[in-house]
């Protein structure tokens, strides 16, 4: 695969902000997807994930703020940096009474020469060949997401925007797109993938972005952002109360969550955990658990959310 | 792929792909076309063999001249039909985003429907007057037969009706969408053009009605046979002029829209 640009960043967006009258949908983004990423967009329905990719297609213009996609500027450069980009925005769509190969070739006619030469090893990478001449109306949903990424295919992309690509998708389903990413990326391309699923993302990214009420409120690689600030400790002991009372006189513990039966601690220094494991039995409390944990993404998103609700 | 740059073949023959293969879309440009005009002639000449002392035969100048009206009427529709399909049928399948976001111009996408809709529409057109024409010389019997002149003009004045209304159409349907364009489209054709030109009081105003200009160029050899509503006398600059700035207007209008609103 050849690449039209040395830029590390396949995505860069400088305050790019969208607004529909008074309201403003997408709001001041910042975004950097490094170059061979899979990179999800993750964040809840109506934070503006679709809103941006739309921007970044030139399918509605940006309020405000720059795009660069693939390096070159965008809407300036639009059709260039198109001409490598393959998305699927929304739900992937067709013409119910062509074929599969007839839809491909009607998106093949609208990009240069070479796409109509892989529409077959396309419709072959994603197992339709024997179904390509079969109308699409009679398609199941994951044929036709898998026809969508065919679509995608004809551009040789550099750069897959898959928008909510396991919306309405079976466990099969989902485990064959996930697959899918995970050969595009091996290949060398760059696939952004938005997503309102935690769990989704964080199986199939390596790198991430939150965005929350049209901002982004945290990006980099999963494994940063799983870390955050400090390092997650499950303690469990006798007495919870006065465990908790001890903690949060420590100047390295961050955060005490207790579900009832197992604190969290979350500590800034990694060196402090042996230091509070002495200090709650200097108090009298009986640890019989300590245990470092590795946070999951979805620990973050609460985390850094519930920041921002109290903030606010 | 500028802006400016007309739209491939390879584009154009796409967007004739989706309609050459709806076939209901085919059925209804069919029997709203050669269907019609087959169905017409064939009463016409039956009745004739059935009853020739009340019923003339289905050939001659005059019965050319009302099939040629049925067709530039019934054309009208399967114009309308075509280019509602033709101008909004990727945005009503959802698609037309997935073709913006190859990096293709908006203007080459929507210049490229324009001869598809009218390359897939004039095969029917030219087929039905080809069976007129045939049927006005085998079945003229007494009746007196057009010469190869007055065929010619007539053909021409039908694919003219058809294909003025064809790009009034598809530039209704950009605009509107589908669903409406075909309602507009045929109640302008067939209702407010004829209405307008039936109002003496707006004088000079009336030259302004496409369907006045239209009505203007109705070879003369067919006499009244293929008008509807009264003659008023245009010049033929006044015809050239009316027919290009509403084709003109109309298409540069819906283009616009068609770029500049969000895919």
């Amino acid at each position: 695969m050849n690449t039209t640009s040395i830029s590390p960043y396949v995505v860069e967006t400088e305050g790019l902000t969208k607004r529909f009258g008074e309201r403003t949908v997408v709001r001041g983004v910042e975004l950097r997807v490094p170059r061979g990423a899979a990179f999800g967009y993750l964040g809840p329905n109506g934070a503006g994930k679709t809103t941006l990719i739309r921007m970044l297609l030139g399918l509605t213009p940006a309020t405000a703020g720059s795009m660069r996609l693939l390096g070159l500027p965008v809407p300036k450069q639009r059709a260039t940096a198109l001409a490598r980009v393959g998305a699927i925005v929304e739900e992937p769509r067709f013409h119910g009474h062509l074929t599969g190969r007839d839809n491909l070739r009607i998106v093949g006619a609208a990009r240069d020469g070479a796409a109509f030469g892989r529409i077959d090893s396309a419709l072959e990478r994603v197992g339709l060949a024997n179904r390509a001449d079969d109308r699409v109306k009679t398609y199941s949903l994951g044929m036709k997401q898998r026809l969508g990424i065919a679509r995608c295919l004809l551009a040789d992309p550099e750069l897959l925007i898959l928008d909510e690509p396991m919306n309405g998708l079976d466990p099969a389903g989902i485990q064959e797109f996930r697959g899918f990413v995970h050969s595009f990326v091996e290949e060398g391309r760059t696939i952004v993938l938005s997503s309102h699923l935690l769990d989704e993302v964080e199986k199939t990214c390596d790198h991430v972005a939150i965005v929350d009420g049209g901002t982004i409120v945290a990006q980099g690689s999963i494994a940063e952002l799983r870390g955050g600030s400090g390092h997650l400790v499950v303690i469990e002991a006798d007495d919870r109360e006065r465990a908790r009372r001890v903690l949060a006189e420590n100047r390295s513990v961050e955060r005490v969550l207790d579900d009832g039966a197992l604190l969290s601690v979350s500590v800034l220094d990694v060196h402090a955990i042996a230091d509070l494991n002495r200090r709650l039995v200097e108090a009298g409390v009986a640890v019989s658990r300590l245990e470092p944990q590795q946070a999951s993404l979805e620990q973050r998103f609460l985390e850094i959310t519930t920041r921002l609700e109290n903030a606010a | 792929m500028t802006a400016f740059a007309l739209p491939t073949p390879r584009l154009v023959s796409a967007d004739i792909l989706k309609l050459r293969k709806n076939l209901g879309l085919t059925a209804v440009t069919g029997v709203l076309t050669f269907g019609a005009v087959f169905v017409t002639i064939a009463i016409m000449e039956l009745l004739h063999l059935t009853d020739s002392a009340k019923h003339g035969p289905a050939g001659g100048v005059a019965n050319l001249g009302h099939i040629a009206f049925l067709i530039s009427a019934l054309g009208t529709a399967a114009a309308a039909t075509v280019a509602s399909r033709a101008g909004s049928g990727d945005r009503d399948a959802g698609i037309y985003r997935d073709l913006v976001v190859t990096g293709r111009s908006r203007r080459q996408l929507f210049l490229s429907r324009i001869p598809a809709g009218w390359a897939y529409l004039l095969p029917f057109v030219a087929a039905s007057y080809a069976l007129a024409a045939v049927a006005s010389v085998v079945f003229a019997g007494s009746k007196p037969v057009p010469d190869t002149r007055l065929l010619v003009l007539t053909g021409l004045w039908v694919v003219l009706e058809v294909t003025f209304f064809y790009l009034l159409s598809i530039a209704v349907a950009t605009l509107v969408g589908s669903r409406y364009a075909i309602g507009l489209v045929l109640a302008f054709r067939l209702a407010v053009s004829p209405l307008l030109a039936s109002i003496s009081a707006l004088g000079v105003v009336r030259e302004l009605v496409p369907g006045v200009a239209l009505q203007a160029l109705t070879p003369a050899g067919l006499g009244n046979a293929a008008r509807q509503g009264p003659v008023i006398p245009v010049s033929t600059a006044a015809i050239v002029a009316v027919l290009v700035v509403w084709t003109v207007a109309a298409l540069r209008i819906a283009g616009w829209r068609d770029v500049t609103r969000d895919a």
